[in-house]
């Protein structure tokens, strides 16, 4: 290979390089901005360090309610995303209860933390019950 | 500096004001009363992961996070 010919595959490279840089820098920017992604930020520094460790591994995290004492789970979602749970941990039933509006889900969830964490009378006064899936039931 | 977070589509928009400011004191304390009398519920972080909810303006609080009135799904 003659030596016009390494030239032109180092600027090849150089370019492919720089333009791999840029890419990766708009990726970063776009995440930083995307409204998803700042709602699971907000999401994660209002968690408790238990709540957010479960959520980091298994994307859900559970709450206690203030009043009534009763654990919930609440999972990745924004709507029939939060059950109720027995004595054993097990969903018993869904409570479908939200923010209004079309917020992320990263809002959502902290919504609806801090309704059950706070005032969670109020929350299961709009909620909506449903069965839990049975999907749910096997995690 | 003290943050009002508010919860929309898009994400959230964050007002800072400084708390010695007077007049951004006075405009912090006005959006508070718009937000919650439009039915969004404030709260506050008391430690990681504890959270309260606040009626009345808290000029001291590093962040208040608002969000829309609850509704059944």
């Amino acid at each position: 290979m003659g030596l016009p010919m390494l030239g032109i595959r180092r600027v090849r490279i150089a370019r492919r390089s720089r333009f791999e840089a840029l890419r990766g820098l708009y990726i970063h920017c776009y995440n930083e901005k995307n409204p998803h992604t700042r709602g699971l930020r907000l999401l994660r520094a209002w968690l408790s360090p238990p709540q957010l460790e479960q959520f980091n591994a298994k994307r859900h995290f559970d709450v206690i309610g203030c009043a009534t004492g009763r654990r919930y789970r609440i999972h990745y979602g924004t709507s029939m995303n939060v059950y109720e749970l027995d004595d054993a941990g097990r969903p018993q039933v869904g409570r479908c209860f939200l923010p209004e509006g079309r917020l992320v889900p990263g809002d959502v969830m902290l919504a609806q933390k801090i309704a059950l964490e706070t005032s969670e009378i109020r929350a299961l006064s709009v909620a909506i019950n449903f069965v839990p899936m049975r999907r749910i039931l096997s995690l | 500096m003290p943050t009002q977070i508010v919860m929309n589509h898009n994400g959230d928009t964050r007002h800072h004001f400084d708390a010695r400011d007077v007049a951004a004191l006075a405009k912090a304390e006005e959006r508070f009363k718009q937000l919650t009398g439009e039915g969004f519920t404030a709260a506050v972080r008391t430690k990681p992961g504890e959270v309260i909810r606040i009626s009345s303006f808290n000029p001291n609080a590093e962040e208040t996070v608002f969000f829309p009135r609850l509704i059944g799904g």
